[in-house]
């Protein structure tokens, strides 16, 4: 693979409402402070999320670059205070949810040669595991799998990870704890997920970090503010970043060095 | 995968609800204990899924064959067989005692002769022997070929060019013996050739299945299957898969037409020569490209 062209981490949850959006965020902007070009792309369909977390609105999605309504650089908005590329899925009709495979596949290939100029693509997925999102994650070169210590979230990552086996056997998915009590009881988290993967996938994820809970989490979100422009050094703040800092460390040739 | 907690006062309380609940498959994911006791997560995974994302072989061996692009979208996922079920219709072509004859029809050189042979060795393999009927009198040979086997069987074979002798003939039909009508090539583009063939199968009041050989361009083979079903035609039988590698056309034709695949010609032998078609076999077939060193 080129060095030159931009890795793709897709990030998927199964279920909703375990801070996916908000970890696309946060690890987005921890790279863009570790000096990457970073373009964090809303894929989570319909419920676009990511321009409400950081207060901004963008007039262009992915769609209107398909239909050469503007350019990309045209569609993509820059959140100054983070430095964050956001650019938003295509909406309302145009949703990625309803499009025929070969269209997704099509237009995940128009927007890979768009993105040149960056240097990690995230691409946040919406919950669930329906055909767009597993080809997404089958397409990424990253998969990082979110999950907190609720049964029902461990299922649906489970499910998630499954079919990332099937789909990709070579590919390289990993696993976020979030919201953990302690990094102590996040590690059992992922202990209990890692088992379940072992006995039944025969694969082992490796975890990319543990994410502590944080009330400065819910506090940053409630301002549409970035984590780490409103809470730097928090506790979850810190534990994102030291994600990064192994993702950066442990994989050069996922993420380019500068 | 199921996931569960079970709580209890002592480990083998715990587990005997686990046991109770899970089965014995059951897998401990974590045990902590507390205060309260022992609490266990436990998991069961079910049968697996298979991938909904396209394999690249799938696509090259799609591709190779030339199944139509549309088609691509529909047979790339998953199981194969399964797929194929999905896409295509798979029947049996019944010859039971007493159920109306079985008219083979199709273009020229398809097998229609050596179906009916082994459709005929078949039954009499099976104690029930056909009437054979040929309303092909005019190709040189076409009636020594199947007296020959006819003999060979000890089964009666009658040629019967018209739709009148055609009904005379299955007059003499005996117990409701299964009956097998041979024809001679059709042309189903050939306004006069279509009529011929309906009023035969008319007079006999017969199920016409078309006899189509594997190996035809696609396009061809599907505006074929989709004449021949516009003229009544009930099933399909694929000959040649044994000849033909690439089988787009099989595939094109029975997408298009609409015709349950119900027999395929697999091998040269009387007996074992013809087989009925399901789509395990039809996976197995496409698949064997794989193993080909083949340049696209």
């Amino acid at each position: 693979m080129p060095s030159d062209r931009p890795r793709f981490i897709a990030i998927a949850s199964g279920k909703g409402g375990v801070g996916k959006t908000w970890l696309a965020i946060t690890l987005s902007h921890a790279l863009v402070q570790a000096g990457r070009r970073v373009l964090l792309f809303d894929a989570d369909l319909g419920l676009a999320n990511i321009d409400v977390q950081l207060g901004i609105m963008p007039a262009f999605d992915l769609g209107a670059v398909i239909k050469g309504m503007t350019s990309l650089a045209g569609a993509v908005t820059r959140h100054e205070l983070s430095g964050l590329d956001v650019l938003a899925g295509p909406s309302g009709s145009g949703a990625l949810s309803g499009l025929p495979a070969a269209s997704l596949d099509s237009l995940l290939t128009r927007l890979r040669e768009h993105v040149a100029d960056y240097d990690v693509v995230v691409l946040d997925l919406s919950a669930g595991i329906d055909r767009a999102v597993r080809r997404i994650a089958a397409w990424s070169d990253l998969l990082l799998v979110v999950a907190t210590d609720e049964p029902t979230s461990l299922t649906d990552a489970y499910a998630v990870l499954k079919l990332q086996t099937l789909d990709r056997p070579d590919g390289d998915m990993r696993i976020v704890i979030n919201q953990a009590r302690s990094p102590a009881v996040g590690q059992q988290t992922y202990a209990t997920l890692r088992r379940a993967c072992a006995a039944f996938l025969n694969r082992e994820p490796r975890l990319a970090g543990v994410v502590r809970h944080d009330l400065k989490v819910r506090d940053a979100i409630r301002h549409q503010q970035a984590l780490l422009v409103r809470h730097p050094g928090s506790p979850a703040a810190k534990d994102v970043e030291a994600i990064v800092a192994t993702l950066l460390q442990d994989w050069p040739r996922l993420v380019p060095p500068l | 995968m199921r996931l569960k907690t079970f709580r209890a006062a002592g480990m083998a309380d715990a587990m005997a609800q686990v046991r109770a609940e899970l089965g014995p498959d059951a897998l401990i994911l974590n045990t902590a204990r507390s205060a309260n006791g022992i609490t266990i997560t436990a998991a069961l995974e079910p049968e697996p899924e298979p991938p909904l994302v396209a394999s690249p072989q799938r696509l090259t061996t799609l591709i190779w064959h030339a199944v139509p692009p549309g088609l691509h979208e529909a047979l790339a996922y998953g199981d194969l067989p399964h797929a194929l079920a999905l896409v295509l219709r798979f029947g049996t072509l019944s010859l039971q005692p007493n159920e109306s004859p079985v008219m083979l029809a199709g273009p020229p050189g398809a097998g229609k002769t050596l179906t009916t042979v082994r459709l005929a060795t078949r039954l009499a393999m099976r104690g029930t022997p056909p009437l054979v009927v040929t309303t092909d009198g005019k190709r040189a040979g076409a009636t020594e070929q199947l007296a020959a086997f006819a003999r060979l069987l000890g089964i009666q074979v009658l040629v019967a060019s018209n739709p009148v002798s055609l009904a005379r003939a299955l007059a003499q039909r005996r117990d409701g013996v299964p009956v097998l009508i041979d024809t001679a090539g059709t042309d189903p583009f050939d306004p006069a050739q279509a009529e011929e063939l309906t009023h035969l199968a008319t007079a006999a009041e017969a199920r016409i299945a078309l006899v189509l050989p594997a190996g035809l361009d696609p396009a061809e083979a599907a505006d074929l299957a989709a004449a021949y079903a516009a003229l009544g035609t009930t099933h399909l039988i694929a000959t040649r898969l044994d000849a033909a590698r690439r089988l787009g056309g099989v595939i094109a034709a029975a997408a298009v037409s609409g015709l349950p695949l119900t027999e395929a010609g697999i091998g040269s032998g009387a007996a074992d020569g013809l087989v009925p078609m399901t789509a395990e076999l039809l996976a197995a077939l496409l698949t064997r490209c794989e193993g080909f060193n083949h340049a696209i």
